[in-house]
């Protein structure tokens, strides 16, 4: 049932170019692809399995940059540029969370937290590998099959296919039992281990596939703006997986999804209002924060609970 | 009969303290063994280096005629060690049937790849797991609780998932750490019973608990830790009659504790 609504709005989604030519309706549509794929990696290792990484806005940038400079500056293409960015951030992912996880969780936010202002220096300061302050611009469209994906509206669905290919990877890991022992590590390490499982191998696998999803992700979302800077590094758009993932409830696999969407679509609806839509963004945050304190999911989930109780009463 | 596990020699120390200072005791297979002893006596110690959840400074622990000192807890739980905590541990927020099936998923051979291509060997895996898990929760009465998050269920249902939990994989042995504390006693004695009958189809416990009662009922035998040494061994009549015992854990001498009595009278 899950399953077919969810087929039937990823095919919703491929048809926006059809419905509009606004290149700014299907920008948004974009950015809503892209970030809710970004949210859905922090969702496996923050939601899933109670890691609260920051590394995923390093994570972000470094596929940025990775994809970019395969393309401008070692002559490759876009697709092998998204590639790259995976693995690279994989091997990344595995070399910080080797030493970090064996700290607490608290250290870990630190330290992934670290990695990111520390990839944000590299960004500006390494000027001769990505030109500093001054960015990368004029970044190519990709072509495939000699189709050339020139307009927004045909970048669009390289966007989708990526964005679908990943959440149906992602949604395969967290619903087996992989997925499930995470959940379990997240809620009892010491029983986890007294029941046979090392702990680690999952964590790390799980920051590692979280890693070079959210850098293809950012390789992707590089190419639609056409150019990267610093500014890709930017703390928005932690912020913006963070919140998605809090809104929709950590650990809820299509809570983060829908909250993706919906929180993508927000800003853009609140434009009415120019001078007050971050503030009125901001107090829909807040309010939602006040009624549903663990996400969408979180609350749904409440409830259901309660009607059980109320049936084995 | 033949010691399933067999510890030599435990000695741990934390600061200068000994928290265990040469223990050394053997369960027998198919037996249900009770470790007792006052409060910081050492039984906690003694198990956490037993499973692995602490370092021992020296001492040797043999499972099964395997040496597995100094193995991290998951190593020993795999070579057949379950055991449980005193604050009980479940996923509180899991159904009761994958509490039951985690507790069961390092024990089969099924890997991630059969998972994904559904292979027989998967699907042969998660039908027995399904199906013991079943057993065991007829046995805890906690059937109709099957598709629910443990954590609704009340304190005493809670270490019967724990205790379900542990036996999931027919372990080797199953070490209980106190099984029944703050548990209402209705409920003990269901715990009391289930333990019965688990015992007689097999299974082998050990079992650390402060309610002399519920020990005196189920042990085989009996070892009393105290101030991390063995104190005295024996069956639970033996145990109920040492002087030793007495002082260790009433703090009065067998003179004392007959006046007592005859006070009492």
């Amino acid at each position: 049932m899950k399953l077919a609504i969810a087929l039937l709005a990823a095919l919703a989604f491929a048809a926006l170019p059809l419905l509009t030519s606004s290149n700014y309706v299907i920008g948004v549509g974009i950015s809503a692809l892209i970030f809710t794929v970004a949210a859905a990696a922090l969702n496996l290792i923050y939601g899933f399995t109670g890691l609260l990484s920051f590394a995923q806005l390093g994570f972000w940038g470094i596929g940025g940059y990775v994809t970019a400079l395969t393309v401008v500056t070692f002559g490759g293409n876009f697709w092998w540029g998204v590639v790259w960015a995976a693995l690279l951030n994989a091997v990344v992912a595995l070399a910080i969370g080797y030493p970090t996880l064996r700290t607490n969780r608290h250290a870990f936010v630190i330290m992934t937290l670290t990695f990111a202002l520390l990839v944000t220096l590299i960004a500006r300061d390494w000027v001769d590998l990505t030109r500093g302050p001054l960015g990368i611009p004029n970044l190519p469209k990709p072509s495939a099959f000699g189709h050339h994906f020139a307009t927004t509206g045909q970048f669009y669905w390289v966007a989708w296919a990526f964005s679908v290919a990943m959440l149906a990877f992602l949604y395969a890991l967290c619903s087996s039992r992989i997925g499930r022992t995470l959940v379990a590590i997240k809620q009892n390490e010491p029983l986890v281990r007294a029941q046979g499982i090392a702990p680690m191998p999952y964590k790390l696998s799980a920051f590692a596939i979280s890693a070079a999803v959210t850098g293809a992700a950012g390789g992707v979302y590089t190419f639609h703006l056409g150019i990267i800077d610093p500014l890709f590094l930017d703390f928005y758009y932690m912020q913006t997986f963070l919140i998605i993932v809090i809104i929709g409830g950590a650990g809820s696999f299509w809570g983060v999804i829908a909250a993706g969407v919906a929180l993508s679509a927000l800003p853009e609806v609140l434009r009415f209002s120019a001078d007050f839509r971050m503030i009125i963004y901001g107090v829909i945050l807040v309010i939602a924060m006040f009624v549903m304190p663990t996400g969408v999911a979180g609350w749904l989930r409440e409830r259901q609970l309660n009607r059980m109780r109320e049936q084995l009463r | 009969m033949t010691a399933i596990l067999h510890v030599t020699e435990l000695r741990k120390s934390y600061a200068g303290v000994h928290a265990l200072d040469g223990v050394s005791l053997a369960v027998e297979a198919g037996s249900i063994t009770g470790l007792i002893g006052p409060n910081g006596s050492g039984k906690s110690t003694a198990i956490d280096c037993i499973s692995g959840f602490q370092k021992l400074d020296s001492g040797k622990v043999v499972l099964a005629g395997n040496a597995i000192t100094g193995q991290p807890a998951h190593h020993i739980a795999r070579a057949g060690l379950m055991r449980t905590f005193q604050t009980v541990r479940i996923y509180e927020r899991l159904s009761l049937r994958d509490n039951l099936a985690i507790a069961a998923q390092q024990f089969d051979p099924a890997t991630w790849v059969d998972e994904f291509l559904r292979t027989r060997r998967y699907r042969e895996a998660v039908d027995k797991a399904e199906g013991r898990a079943r057993e065991l929760v007829e046995l805890i009465g906690l059937k109709r609780y099957w598709e629910i998050e443990t954590g609704i269920l009340s304190y005493g249902q809670k270490k019967l998932v724990a205790l379900a939990a542990a036996l999931m994989p027919h372990p080797r042995i199953v070490v209980l750490d106190e099984p029944v504390a703050g548990v209402n006693p209705t409920r003990i004695r269901e715990i009391e019973v289930a333990l019965a009958e688990l015992n007689r189809a097999g299974e082998t416990f050990l079992i650390v608990e402060h309610n002399v009662e519920f020990i005196t009922n189920l042990c085989h035998r009996v070892i009393v830790l105290d101030q991390g040494k063995k104190l005295a061994e024996g069956t639970a009549k033996e145990i109920h009659s040492d002087p030793r015992v007495l002082e260790a854990y009433l703090g009065m001498t067998p003179e004392m504790a007959e006046a007592e009595m005859r006070g009492a009278a």
